[in-house]
């Protein structure tokens, strides 16, 4: 079996830049936003988040459609995105 | 090669292709991730006596396949590639030696535990260039890239295992440069009936008893079925044509139990 070293584990790993970069929605086609709290990649205006394995020093992300998590109703604006910012 | 072919031939007889009609078909993609993550861990991985299951199933011949399907995919230095169903990385390896530290290479596959023997075998090779890959774990019918955007693409002994082929090769020429190349090396669906017979037999005698030694039996038994439901060299042609490339070509390698289709 393999082992991966406890030297490249890391707690909170985020995605890198570069693979931050190459990746869009696999359904969309449509750019992705890296959410370093959630450690997820997300597509907002579907409300679709994708994970980010944590298990290694750059973390895989997770792009397949049926593993997309639906994004709560009730979750904090995007800073980026004012067409999904809520009502006060 | 041709040697070791031919005193297997002397042995293979004539059995009927049909043989493989009666080994049940992997039809579910559930099933196949379920597949690939459990022989992940001996797939490639480094055994206490430095052997690994495919070395012993080709007898080393995998990695020519892989390096000749590299070459005919036309990856250059620079290069920003996909290499796709990537597994533990094999070929992905051999793209970022292609490419070097200025290209960039993005390994795919449906199976996290593929991948992350994939990221341990990068981890523990010291070669710098390796540091140009990624790993994403993805759907091969639903790829997460933008329209144009690899110089060239790999996919060995995956387009078989896809649920859609059509769809596979639709996502690939989506993602692929106008001008540039796929690769797609996989097992040869051979329509000469001794070839045929010759690889029945080799993966009932040979690979099934070898992968009993990791106990995997049941995992490549479906081999058989697999490459029955595969799509032959000129199939695959038509099939790269009706997706659009514009150009398509299928060698046969490894005395014709490989094949190799290169679609432009």
């Amino acid at each position: 079996m393999v082992r991966v070293s406890r030297v490249l584990l890391r707690d909170g790993v985020g995605i890198s830049k570069t693979l931050s970069e190459i990746l869009v929605c696999p359904l969309s086609k449509q750019p992705l936003r890296v959410c370093e709290e959630s450690n997820s990649l997300i597509r907002d205006a579907i409300g679709v988040a994708y994970p980010v394995s944590p298990y290694i020093v750059d973390g895989i992300p997770c792009l397949v459609p049926s593993d997309g998590k639906i994004i709560e109703a009730d979750d904090k604006p995007k800073p980026d995105d004012n067409s999904m910012r809520k009502d006060p | 090669m041709a040697s070791l072919h031919l005193s297997f031939c002397q042995l293979a007889g004539n059995r009927p292709p049909s043989h493989r009609s009666r080994c049940l078909p992997v039809r579910c993609a559930d099933d196949r991730q379920a597949l690939f993550n459990r022989i992940a861990p001996v797939y490639d991985n480094v055994r206490p006596i430095s052997l690994h299951l495919n070395d012993l199933l080709s007898l080393g011949q995998h990695r020519v396949w892989k390096r000749m399907a590299v070459s005919w995919s036309g990856a250059k230095v620079g290069d920003n590639v996909l290499d796709l169903c990537c597994g533990s990385g094999d070929l992905a390896f051999v793209m970022s030696e292609k490419v070097g530290p200025a290209g960039k290479v993005t390994g795919l596959d449906f199976s996290n535990e593929q991948l992350l023997i994939a990221s341990s075998r990068q981890h523990s090779r010291p070669k710098a260039c390796y540091k140009n890959i990624k790993w994403v774990e993805g759907d091969a019918l639903n790829l997460p890239f933008s329209d144009s955007y690899f110089d060239a693409i790999t996919i060995g002994y995956g387009l078989r295992n896809v649920v859609d082929k059509q769809k596979a090769m639709k996502e690939m020429y989506r993602v692929l440069q106008p001008g540039s190349k796929v690769s797609v090396l996989d097992f040869n669906k051979s329509t000469n009936p001794f070839t045929a017979s010759f690889q029945e037999w080799m993966i009932d005698t040979v690979v099934v008893p070898a992968a009993t030694g990791f106990g995997l039996a049941k995992e490549y038994r479906y081999l058989n079925s697999s490459i029955q439901e595969f799509l032959t060299g000129k199939e695959l042609e038509k099939l790269a044509l009706e997706t659009g490339f514009s150009n398509a070509r299928y060698f046969e390698v490894g005395g014709g139990l490989m094949g190799n289709l290169v679609a432009t």
